[in-house]
């Protein structure tokens, strides 16, 4: 699985025209010939495909993507100590956790919302409530988020500057105290982390109300019905929890889609994330960058589904059982 | 044909995909008739016009090179509805001839394909669009290639499940049992069974196509200028986002609504042709 996706991420690169010394070169129009075959053996771009891709994996076995070629020497993936002591810290080590705290932060106000909504849509179902929920959801799936990011931008920030647009800390931010410096991240932190959960409402309300909907119509609802249990007890600790298991997958499963949205994000808001990082260095043609990100990207995901499958098993005993026969 | 036709009646007797019909039909009449209904070139620079608020001369506005955005959003209708269709076709079309080998031949076509499928679904697929899209250049054609050949792994699940269960059934064993050749039964028997899914699954493909198309248009690595397209026409937007709003709002309402468009045919479509859902629902 890992190598398929290195195998992937690695013969991408090597799609691309062109040389990356003509770009370092770039921007010292006396380098000679010589210094660029200096730059290629430094690289190892002058020997065969095979050979790159063998030395790359086993960097790569080490977690070691080498250093970016654009910013120059920064490690892409971790920090260095040199010779002094200094350290270098890498550039994905200070992305990651970026990018991770927004979607996570977005994740838990999307279940918050979605849940209930969910549990609303199923329970008045073909009511007013479900149908409102079914025509938000259509344009939740529909709305470019792009286009919400900008919209709330120029309402929130342009008009009414309730919330400042872009970065992660304002300017004088070394200099506030404590409290101010939360203060001061929550408000950045705001429309970068809400706009996606809008827009991932939508899927998880739908799901949350499919499932509501199947279990309320099993034989074990209908007997807690009829033991007379109230029917708030009914949803609520019966039907729910069952409803619910699901979307441990489900989340597990959208990942891929959370990282690959952070790009556009995060690049509207000037927000140093891995997005951000990502489209920068496909800009500049950063090959180590785009590898190691592509590659801790997929592992990510990997890691993602792996959790979900061990917290579903944790969650359901029936799965449980069924994994220690096995 | 008789098929067909009672496939159509039902599928817009259902008033979500009629409503979505009627859009996309609209959008489509719309952007086909660009070059006679668009009042001005949507390339010309008019220097003296430029971020004009809209006005009866420029319904919606002037861009900040001048240019009339309804004009150009006219224009730009057609990019996304290429995009849109030809990247689905790719992607369909890969998707049923490895789904059919995978569900048909079973065995070790079937493990590779589907480790195929399961490492592509690991990759975050934005990222790898865009990674591929910056090294070849973007450009339109590359756009339409690159979303089709990346979006291709819910089609092949799809049918490769439709032709496992298919393949169980009593119609197709007896066709078999007949002595029917393979070919035989992938094109009279299992794919013209599974058709439904796929439609319902393309149409919604070109929902996210076109999505797919106005975020990378967006990023400035989609559609080039000067040609107009949807997402590029709001990277300009966001550049004026102080002065301008019109360029924000017109473009996003308009993937707005060919993408809510194309989810309300498929999600009508899969409610009408799937006898499953529906009826006790």
């Amino acid at each position: 699985m890992l190598i398929g996706i290195s195998l992937i991420s690695f013969f991408i690169m090597h799609l691309a025209p062109g040389d990356i010394t003509n770009n370092e070169a770039a921007f010292n129009p006396k380098a000679s010939e010589e210094s660029r075959q200096k730059l290629r053996e430094m690289y190892h771009l002058d020997k065969p495909v095979i050979v790159q891709y063998g030395l790359w994996l086993k960097r790569m076995a080490t977690l070691d993507f080498g250093n970016s070629f654009a910013s120059h020497q920064k490690p892409v993936f971790w920090q260095t100590v040199d010779a002094d002591g200094n350290v270098t810290e890498g550039m994905i080590q200070q992305a990651l956790p970026i990018t991770l705290m927004i979607n996570l932060l977005g994740l838990v106000i999307t279940l918050a919302l979605a849940i209930p909504l969910g549990i609303i849509a199923a329970r008045k179902y073909q009511g007013w409530q479900d149908r409102s929920i079914t025509l938000f959801n259509f344009i939740g799936f529909s709305i470019p988020s792009f286009w919400l990011s900008l919209l709330l931008m120029y309402w929130l920030g342009v008009v009414h500057n309730w919330f400042p647009i872009s970065g992660l800390h304002s300017l004088n931010y070394d200099s506030l105290d404590t409290w101010h410096k939360i203060k001061d991240s929550f408000s950045h932190l705001w429309l970068p982390v809400v706009i996606p959960s809008i827009t991932g409402l939508a899927g998880i309300t739908l799901f949350v109300k499919n499932g509501m909907l199947d279990v309320l119509q099993q034989d074990y609802i209908t007997t807690a019905r009829a033991k007379g249990l109230g029917e708030r007890k009914v949803v609520y600790t019966h039907a729910l929890r069952n409803a619910l298991l699901p979307l441990i997958t489900i989340i597990g499963l959208s990942i891929p889609g959370l990282i690959g949205g952070s790009v556009i994000a995060e690049t509207i808001f000037a927000i140093p994330g891995m997005g951000k990082l990502f489209y920068d260095a496909v800009l500049m043609r950063d090959f180590p960058v785009v590898m190691g990100i592509l590659t801790i990207g997929s592992a990510l995901t990997l890691i993602g589904n792996l959790l979900a499958d061990v917290a579903y098993a944790w969650a359901d005993p029936r799965v449980r059982r069924g994994v220690a026969k096995a | 044909m008789n098929m067909q036709t009672s496939l159509i009646k039902k599928a817009l007797s259902n008033p979500l995909s009629l409503a979505g019909f009627i859009i996309i039909m609209c959008v489509f009449v719309l952007s086909m008739l660009a070059p006679v209904i668009a009042p001005y070139d949507p390339n010309y620079i008019d220097v003296k016009a430029i971020l004009l608020d809209p006005s009866m001369q420029h319904w919606m506005g002037t861009d900040g090179l001048g240019r009339d955005v309804l004009s150009r959003m006219l224009y730009g209708g057609r990019i996304s509805l290429l995009v849109g269709l030809v990247a689905v076709g790719i992607s369909t079309a890969i998707g049923i001839l490895l789904g059919a080998l995978a569900g048909f031949y079973r065995g070790w076509v079937d493990t590779f394909i589907m480790r195929i499928v399961d490492v592509m679904l690991s990759i975050p697929s934005f990222f790898l669009i865009l990674a591929v899209i910056a090294f070849l250049t973007p450009s339109i054609i590359n756009i339409m290639i690159v979303i089709g050949l990346t979006s291709w792994m819910g089609v092949t699940r799809l049918v490769r499940a439709e032709f496992l269960s298919l393949n169980e059934r009593e119609f197709v064993m007896a066709s078999r049992t007949l002595g029917a050749k393979n070919a035989r039964l992938i094109f009279t028997h299992l794919l013209p069974n599974s058709l439904t899914p796929i439609i319902v699954s393309a149409v919604l493909g070109v929902a996210g196509a076109v999505l797919m198309e106005s975020g990378l248009s967006f990023l400035g690595l989609g559609v080039q200028a000067p040609q107009a397209s949807w997402g590029n026409i709001l990277t300009d937007g966001k550049e004026y986002i102080q002065f301008a709003w019109w360029l924000s709002l017109f473009p996003g309402l308009a993937i707005l609504i060919t993408v809510l468009g194309y989810n309300l045919l498929g999600e009508g479509l899969r409610d009408a042709l799937d006898p499953r859902s529906g009826s006790n629902r």
